[in-house]
């Protein structure tokens, strides 16, 4: 039994694509012959998650996010390297692996449309070979924790955004997968709906130690949910640790949010300290946690501005991994 | 296999939710079946009574007509699925889970069907019964056989559509090639006209090919009328047509999997 629930080494994917030519006569052209472009969606990356870990994976939209949990889930062969999840190939054995992982895709839905709740539960239950007493006990925990009872006889179609991706998550989890890949799950999610899933995905990676991999473009649900974070660019590994290391080296830079009496304060600011945002009579003054503290630069704006409120803001992952971004391109 | 059994079941629950859809069916049925047997009947009446002594008599036509049709009724499944599928990429949650993508539509297919046979082809036969001349057979043997002879053409039916669908995985658009085989099934199947009435020169022909055994062969052998060249030779086709069909789609799904790129997402 291998103690990694993923491993993934050298991983590469590329993808042809074609390149139509231009215009109504290119259309035409495009009949005949059409132009390819190689894109290296991943490009040679290597990661190990272990067994209980909950891990952000994190970049921008054409990054290689999908085409990771693609192959992963055995839909995708790589072009070269390899993937590993509980030691087997994904796409050798599609079928086997699929049995051990949950896979939630936010956008879709792994629920039949027609069929009400209960009764797509009770064709995955079937599917994924699940014994009777663990699948009720299962579903009676998620039903509840995740409220779906009143959902249960309801036709899929009929299920608000909210409602079907709390079903979907419900239907991943059903046959104790160990590992669960979430692809966006709280997109389009209002913040009630968003709370009570993020939550829900706490408990269960403590209760259960369910090995989570978490893709997503809202950084609070990273922010919140995960203890390791890795960030993609272009197919390639740009950062990979603790969320909270993540913060200390890129997080150096705080923030002071500041409403001030008057609307010009006569302040005067140097050596890395700066406003960076301002909004009538509030404005945003950044500074350098390694060269400054904060007191420092709150007593000095006291010290010479009538000041009305002033918070300090921790630095958030969104910000972050824009800064991480801005250097690298 | 019990997965398989379940999911046939729930297909076949899905199709009972729609109730007008069901009504509407079940009346485009009855027309086409009142369309059919009155063509044939116009056609035996203005004819000239050598044209009579062919293959089938009035009443053995307007029998071939309503049983030919109540069996193209029965054999539904949704032929768009794959492209569907592929177009929008959904294809990716039947792949996570752990079945197999042609045993878990083949088992939704027969579900699909399995519904219309209870739901339309039956009280669509019932009708037939009282309001045409529709010669049923006696013999229990000819019940056997087109059990036999129905199951063989399902599953070159269904093969010939997996494959159809298929071909989505190397062309987005598919339309042109379902527009083909609508064409060719309307020709060649038997649904609308048996196989005995193409011209002698093409229809060894068509008799090679494996449309016929859709609908006319098991239609001729549960009436008890001989298709060219016997029953046991059709047959014996069909089994044949019903293997290497099965074995040329799984070989188009290895190849298709190799092709796959998941459209979106």
């Amino acid at each position: 039994m291998p103690e990694e629930a993923i491993k993934i080494t050298n991983l590469k994917k590329d993808f042809r694509i074609n390149e139509s030519h231009p215009g109504f006569l290119g259309s035409v052209r495009n009949l005949f012959s059409r132009k390819h472009k190689i894109k290296h969606a991943l490009d040679g990356i290597s990661l190990e998650i272990k067994k209980g870990d909950f891990v952000g994976y994190v970049g921008e939209n054409g990054a290689g996010k999908s085409t990771t949990i693609k192959i992963l889930t055995g839909i995708l062969v790589p072009t070269s390297g390899e993937a590993r999840v509980n030691g087997l190939v994904p796409h050798e054995n599609r079928i086997k692996n699929a049995k051990r992982i949950g896979v939630v895709f936010g956008q879709r839905t792994q629920l039949w449309w027609d069929l009400p709740v209960r009764e797509s539960f009770d064709l995955l239950q079937a599917i994924y070979e699940a014994p009777e007493p663990a699948f009720q006990r299962n579903l009676e925990y998620l039903g509840e924790v995740l409220g779906l009872k009143d959902l249960l006889s309801v036709p899929v179609r009929k299920l608000s955004l909210g409602q079907r991706m709390r079903c979907d998550i419900a239907a991943s989890l059903l046959h104790e997968p160990e590992i669960l890949f979430l692809d966006e799950p709280t997109i389009g999610l209002d913040l009630l709906a968003k709370d009570s899933i993020r939550k829900f995905l706490k408990k269960i990676n403590a209760e259960k130690q369910t090995t989570i991999l978490l893709t997503t473009h809202d950084m609070e649900d990273i922010d919140y949910l995960c203890e390791r974070i890795v960030i993609l660019d272009e197919g390639k590994i740009i950062f990979d640790g603790l969320r909270d290391d993540l913060k200390r080296y890129y997080g150096r830079t705080r923030v002071v949010e500041v409403e001030f009496r008057e609307e010009n304060p006569p302040l005067r600011f140097e050596n890395g300290v700066q406003i960076v945002r301002e909004e009538n009579r509030k404005k945003w003054i950044s500074f350098d946690r390694e060269k400054h503290n904060a007191s420092e630069v709150i007593t000095y704006i006291v010290n010479h501005a009538p000041v009305k409120d002033i918070f300090l803001h921790e630095p958030r992952v969104a910000d972050i991994v824009k800064t991480i971004y801005e250097k690298v391109s | 296999m019990k997965k398989y059994l379940k999911a046939a079941s729930k297909s076949f629950q899905k199709q009972a939710a729609y109730k007008v859809e069901y009504f509407v069916g079940l009346l485009n049925g009855l027309l086409f079946i009142f369309i059919f047997t009155s063509l044939w009947k116009a056609i035996y009446a203005r004819s000239a009574p050598e044209t009579l002594k062919g293959p089938f008599d009035l009443e053995s036509m307007v029998t071939y007509a309503v049983l030919a049709m109540i069996i193209k009724i029965s054999f539904s499944m949704d032929d768009n699925a794959t492209s569907f599928k592929m177009r929008t990429g959904a294809l990716v949650m039947d792949l996570i889970k752990p079945v197999s993508y042609y045993f878990f539509y083949l088992a939704e297919s027969v579900g699909y069907s399995l519904f219309h046979v209870f739901s339309r082809g039956i009280p669509l036969l019932a009708f037939s019964v009282l309001a045409f001349h529709v010669r049923f057979p006696t013999e229990p043997l000819n019940y056997l056989l087109l059990v036999l002879s129905g199951t063989m053409a399902y599953s070159i039916f269904f093969n010939i559509n997996y494959m159809a669908g298929l071909l989505s995985f190397w062309f987005i658009e598919t339309f042109s090639f379902q527009l083909m085989k609508y064409g060719l099934f309307t020709l060649f199947a038997g649904g609308i006209l048996p196989v005995d009435f193409f011209p002698d020169s093409i229809r060894p022909l068509v008799s090679l090919l494996p449309f016929p055994h859709i609908f006319y062969t098991p239609t001729a052998v549960f009436m008890g009328h001989s298709p060219p060249g016997g029953a046991r030779l059709a047959m014996l086709a069909q089994f044949c047509w019903a293997a290497v069909l099965s074995v040329l789609s799984w070989l188009a799904w290895k190849a298709a999997m190799k092709k796959l790129v998941v459209q979106g997402g």
